[in-house]
């Protein structure tokens, strides 16, 4: 019996002789693929296809979904009721635990030392966001707030108590924001609207239905008086019973307290900007209605 | 851009395919005899020029009309920056689109503070019904143990009707079976007729009873007059 001298010494061989797997040269693993059954050829032609004689099964047809063969079928006799009314139009916020998102800043997907939005989480692949699917953007959920230990500056768009005082307590700094589908769709796609050559457009104020939400300083919403939220801060540590960390000591003081305007979709870019990917420049409106325009 | 840039790679790739397949005797030295397979076509030549940046000839009729559009415009300079030989201030909106713009804004998007206005203004309405439908439960809470009292009393009322009709309709029978005899069925027409005629007759005993008592109290009054005159 003859032994190979290397193990794996023929597979190292075809591997280095051979050229780099591409789509161009690969094929099916041989019988794998098997042909089709062709039914109804050559002597069987007038005959029925192996499916039995008439009814059901030779023509395959079934009862409707739902029917019971005759007895009033269950969706019919239950009564319905409201509780889903309006389910097809109610806003999504697909949900990120802040255990995930301490695994996503130990692996490095997503860095603590730079203010972290939606763009960020995107792309570390932490959420995925769909705004036509009425996805309006992320909710932290408070799974693992006992083990959350990073100092984050962070934008979502919905927090449960738990959570502001996990991060708060960790020094870091929290903000509710309110994407509308549009700016959603460009906040978690920067490149792809970039090449779009458009204008960075202004970001909408939320409906009447969600103003009271980002309006609160207990959600840490954008458009809350930030002396409040100083209070809440406070109410907050108070409640939860840890000491709050005097943020403007620090040596990240800068990062974070960096927030967005009301009208800005991301960090240090205004609306009416339009940033020219190939040549890495920045074209800025001159004109004046164009100015006031972009800036109410 | 990524597609071409694949078809670039491809055709490299095939290229480099070529040169191996020409040394195959060198392969085939091997000590293993290895089963080579390599693809043997020929890509097509791709019949677009990549070289520069695609600029679409407007004035050509075989340019589609999509690629004639401010919008496409717009993508070429976001693709290629200044070699595409657009000009920048086109990638705003005009005058003219800015009004529309600004005008559909207005429509539909009002300010914060008259959202919050309206919030407010909804939020008192909504405390003052609140307020209104609580003061008025106070109220007729305030009434209740009144109420309750005479519903009481009405109720015992009622029991002591019922009770003296029952004793005056046993009355009544015994006094008929007495006149016509102890075997009497109650639903006689005989005994109903002379019931009847007792109730008749009793009611208008109290008809009378009635007016002795009103003529008694009309009396009464008009008595003193003639005394104290």
């Amino acid at each position: 019996m003859s032994f190979p001298k290397k193990p794996g010494g023929k597979a190292l061989d075809i591997l280095q002789s051979l050229p780099r797997i591409t789509l161009a040269n690969l094929r099916p693993e041989p019988g794998s693929i098997k042909a089709d059954k062709r039914l109804g050829r050559g002597q069987h032609g007038g005959n029925r296809s192996g499916r039995g004689h008439k009814g059901q099964r030779q023509r395959g047809h079934l009862p409707r979904l739902g029917f019971e063969g005759g007895h009033t079928p269950f969706y019919l006799s239950i009564p319905k009721y409201g509780y889903n009314e309006g389910h097809s139009l109610r806003p999504q916020y697909q949900p990120l635990s802040l255990k995930r998102l301490q695994y996503l800043i130990d692996l490095g997907r997503v860095d603590p030392t730079q203010p972290i939005d939606l763009t960020q989480l995107v792309n570390g692949r932490a959420v995925t966001v769909q705004p036509l699917k009425r996805d309006y953007g992320v909710q932290l959920v408070d799974e693992g707030a006992d083990i959350f230990a990073a100092k984050i500056n962070i934008e979502v768009q919905r927090a449960s108590e738990g959570v502001i005082a996990a991060i708060e307590r960790n020094g870091g700094v929290i903000t509710t924001g309110f994407f509308d589908p549009i700016s959603l769709g460009i906040l978690i796609k920067p490149i792809p609207f970039f090449l779009r050559g458009q204008p960075i457009p202004k970001r909408m104020f939320p409906g009447e239905d969600m103003v009271p939400y980002y309006t609160a300083a207990e959600n840490r919403g954008y458009l809350a008086d930030p002396k409040k939220i100083q209070q809440a801060r406070l109410a907050l540590a108070q409640k939860y019973g840890y000491i709050l960390p005097d943020i403007s000591k620090d040596e990240l003081y800068h990062m974070l307290s960096m927030r967005k305007d009301v009208r800005q979709i991301f960090f240090g870019l205004a609306p009416g900007w339009v940033v020219n990917m190939p040549e890495k420049k920045i074209l800025k409106p001159t004109d004046e209605k164009l100015l006031k325009y972009y800036s109410s | 851009m990524a597609a071409s840039m694949l078809c670039v790679r491809t055709s490299m790739f095939f290229r480099t395919l070529k040169g191996i397949s020409g040394s195959k005797t060198l392969l085939s030295a091997n000590p293993q005899t290895l089963l080579l397979q390599t693809a043997s076509y020929n890509p097509k030549p791709l019949k677009r020029n990549l070289q520069g940046p695609y600029i679409p000839d407007k004035d050509s009729e075989k340019t589609p009309e999509w690629q004639k559009t401010p919008r496409f415009d717009r993508k070429l300079f976001g693709r290629y920056g200044s070699a595409s030989g657009i000009d920048p201030t086109s990638l705003w909106p005009n005058h003219e689109q800015l009004e529309r713009i600004i005008e559909e804004e207005n429509q539909w998007h009002p300010p914060l503070e008259v959202m919050l206005k309206n919030l407010r203004e909804k939020e008192r309405k909504d405390t003052e019904k609140r307020l209104a439908k609580e003061k008025l439960i106070a109220a007729n809470m305030a009434k209740m143990p009144k109420m309750v009292a005479e519903w009481r009393k009405e109720k015992l009322q009622t029991k002591m009707k019922l009770k003296e009709e029952k004793t005056r309709r046993t009355k009544l029978l015994a006094e008929a079976r007495e006149s016509l005899g102890q075997t009497l069925d109650p639903r006689n027409h005989k005994f109903l007729e002379m019931v009847a005629d007792l109730e008749k007759e009793e009611k208008k005993k109290q008809k009378l009873m009635k007016r002795r008592l009103k003529q008694e109290q009309a009396a009464v009054p008009l008595a003193p007059p003639p005394a104290s005159t």
